[in-house]
């Protein structure tokens, strides 16, 4: 799939917290570093989250969750992917999850967390890198 | 620097010879380009005047103090006797999590423990605070998690179970950390009382109630800033007449703080906010010392650089204080400044995730400073704030004894103001007030708070700020100790143990417990009756004239849910977010 070099990326507030210091610096962090980024501001839902994926056509779904919600919204967005057959695209999350939770995030299909200790550095390579393997 | 003022005039020619001289030598022996320090004289002060500038505290412009005595010198000791028969209520630390049922028998163990406070400071879940039910789809996996879910008076009335006797609802006060379903509360708290016999009168408590710095920085408003409002009008109206105990607000700095505003926008922008509610109470015929000795500030965020905290206080309290005798035109003295939780000094946002107990550091210096400049030395956060919802016992036992050792250790709160009179401190005092005004006057040219917001400039002003922060924080201009200095493998991790006030498993199961909580209060109710109350509300929410308080008690009395009545409410407003 041909998609030219811009790497498109979707920031979501999925769910209830009003919370989104985190989407909005890591959505111009992203746009300093070249990607396209499209943030759906605030209490979405999971469907609405990947219809805009579907419609704007991204390489990367990102979720920003500090409610606790986030296994939940992981089952959600992953269920959806599979059904809509999105698989292919990039999902991480962020925000405020446990240690402990981040295995079990990966195993249900999150390809990246970060949490509060990740750099914008380590986001950006991860995305540019996970976007880069797909593409092949 | 030296002003035309004949007494600071030697002091700036010395200052030129001191930096030709004993400075440059000290620059130049330490292989430097410039001093890395400051130092200030009366020449950066030249126009200040005590009596005008600081004066005495508790009195106009209150640089020095709101009170004469803070009240914490005298009424430290939460919940002890104080002899004479006083006990001091407080709202308990700020909790919340799982069923109605876990929140009651939290406090009933909490009762049991030796940091038993007064009435209860509660943490609501996301649905109750953007008005859903648990059994809505939008609440799915947010039930009782970042508080306790309330859906129906049942499940104040099940939270206040513990609330009796001494504990009885007119023998404490209440804190709600609640915004757009502010007034539903207040009426479940209302009926509440009713119920119990309680005069509505004697009821006293704080709902945060700050709609505005929801959009900016928070996130649960619901409807439209016209209808928020109008609701904070009702508030203030209703509890004016009603519930002389109660009250109505507590305008906020810390969140759009900690969202990234700096720390001069954080204060200017809740000053505006303030202008706009008031002006709005105004409006609704009240005269401003009718009300405004109901209203409250919760605290104005903070950060790590802790002279220019204590300085920007220092500032606010004048600021305001002209506001309240010049703006407004109160005639109250008393009226002239706020009441705040204050504290905070040091804020939430640097604390971090790595080597976690350096927070403990963080917040006990922030207290420290808080104490210099009259506040509370209140150690907040406890130092694993960063590590999950839920601060543990072991932390919260830390940060009291921080607190004690300020006190009474240190003594740091046995004189007040220290400040008054450095010329470090006063200067930036100044300074910081010039840059208050100027915010506030730009708003006012946009059209005030209002316009601020709903266009989303202030929420802009905040996310730049926050971005040219972070910009700082990668680049090493700013430092977090840990995070992006100091992060070498020979530096320790150290841990100790944590015990969690909640019992995870019952947050696990809760949303479900809830659901099945609402169906039985479902199936027991007059319908009939709820649907009767919804079409009432319905009918008043069209009328601007009319307070939708007294319709939320008659529907919450029915058990009608908030959920349902937000759904109406969603109607008439229309819906943000």
């Amino acid at each position: 799939m041909s998609k030219g070099q811009r790497i498109r990326v979707l920031v979501a507030k999925v769910g209830l917290d009003g919370h989104d210091k985190g989407a909005n610096l890591v959505t111009l962090a992203l746009r300093d570093a070249g990607m396209e980024v499209v943030y759906t501001g605030l209490r979405r839902t999971a469907n609405h989250a990947i219809s805009t994926a579907i419609e704007e056509d991204v390489d990367v779904i990102g979720v920003s969750i500090l409610s606790g919600a986030h296994m939940k919204v992981a089952d959600k967005i992953v269920a959806l992917m599979q059904k809509e057959g999105i698989e292919d695209k990039l999902f991480v999350m962020g925000g405020v999850i446990p240690e402990e939770d981040i295995p079990k995030l990966k195993e249900k299909g999150v390809a990246g967390v970060f949490t509060q200790s990740a750099t914008y550095e380590e986001m950006i390579d991860f995305i540019r890198e996970g976007v880069r393997q797909h593409r092949e | 620097m030296a002003s035309g003022k004949k007494g600071v005039e030697p002091i700036g020619e010395a200052r030129r010879k001191w930096e030709d001289g004993t400075l440059k030598k000290g620059v130049q022996r330490l292989g430097l380009s410039e001093s890395p320090i400051q130092y200030y004289t009366p020449a950066d002060v030249a126009e200040h005047d005590f009596l005008e500038n600081v004066g005495f505290p508790g009195e106009f412009p209150f640089t020095a103090g709101r009170h004469a005595i803070p009240v914490h010198v005298p009424m430290w000791g939460r919940g002890k006797n104080l002899g004479g028969g006083k006990t001091i209520r407080h709202a308990f630390g700020y909790s919340g999590y799982g069923t109605a049922e876990d929140m009651r028998d939290f406090y009933i163990e909490r009762g049991k423990t030796p940091a038993r406070g007064g009435g209860p400071n509660i943490a609501f879940d996301l649905p109750t605070q953007t008005g859903y039910d648990s059994d809505d789809e939008l609440a799915e996996g947010e039930v009782g998690r970042v508080g306790v879910a309330v859906d129906s008076l049942r499940d104040f009335e099940v939270i206040y179970e513990p609330f009796v006797g001494d504990m009885e609802l007119d023998r404490i006060a209440s804190n709600w950390t609640i915004n757009a379903t502010a007034n539903i509360i207040i009426a479940m708290y209302i009926a509440l009382a009713e119920k119990r016999g309680i005069p509505i009168e004697k009821l006293r408590g704080t709902p945060q109630n700050d709609i505005l710095k929801e959009f900016v920085a928070r996130g649960t408003q619901i409807f439209p800033v016209e209808h928020s409002m109008r609701m904070v009008r009702d508030t203030i109206t209703f509890c004016t007449e009603h519930l002389p105990g109660m009250n109505t607000i507590s305008i906020s700095g810390y969140h759009m703080r900690e969202a990234g505003a700096t720390r001069v926008q954080a204060i200017s922008f809740t000053f505006a906010n303030a202008i706009a509610y008031f002006e709005s109470a105004i409006d609704a015929g009240l005269d401003i010392d009718q009300f405004v000795g109901r209203t409250t500030f919760l605290n104005f965020g903070g950060g790590m650089e802790l002279l220019k905290e204590a300085a920007v206080r220092r500032a606010a309290r004048r600021v305001w204080a002209k506001i309240m005798r010049d703006r407004f035109g109160s005639k109250n003295p008393k009226n002239w400044i706020y009441k705040e939780l204050g504290g905070g000094l040091s804020g939430y946002w640097p604390m971090t995730i790595q080597r976690p107990l350096n927070n403990l550091v963080r917040v006990a210096i922030g207290a420290a400073f808080s104490s210099l400049i009259g506040e509370p030395p209140v150690c907040e956060p406890p130092y694993d704030e960063p590590l999950g919802l839920g601060h543990s016992v072991e932390a919260r036992q830390l940060a009291a004894d921080a607190s004690r050792i300020i006190m009474e250790e240190c003594k740091l709160c046995d004189v007040q103001d220290v400040f008054a009179g450095s010329y470090y401190i006063e200067s930036l005092t100044n300074q910081y007030e010039k840059e208050m005004f100027e915010i506030l006057g730009k708003i006012d040219d946009m059209g005030g708070a209002l316009k601020a917001v709903e266009n989303g400039w202030m929420k802009d002003q905040v996310i730049k700020s926050a971005w040219e922060h972070q910009m700082k924080l990668r680049k090493g201009e700013d430092v977090q100790v840990g995070v992006n200095k100091y992060t070498e493998e020979d530096e320790i991790e150290i841990r100790i143990p944590r015990t969690s006030p909640y019992k995870a498993e019952r947050r696990e199961d809760a949303e479900g417990r809830q659901i099945a909580s609402l169906k039985m209060v479902k199936a027991e109710r007059d319908d009939r009756k709820v649907q009767a109350c919804l079409e009432k509300i319905e009918n008043a929410a069209r009328d601007d004239k009319a307070n939708l308080i007294p319709f939320f008690v008659d529907a919450v009395k029915e058990y009608t849910t908030l959920g349902e009545i937000c759904g109406v409410l969603r109607n008439v407003f229309g819906e943000v977010h």
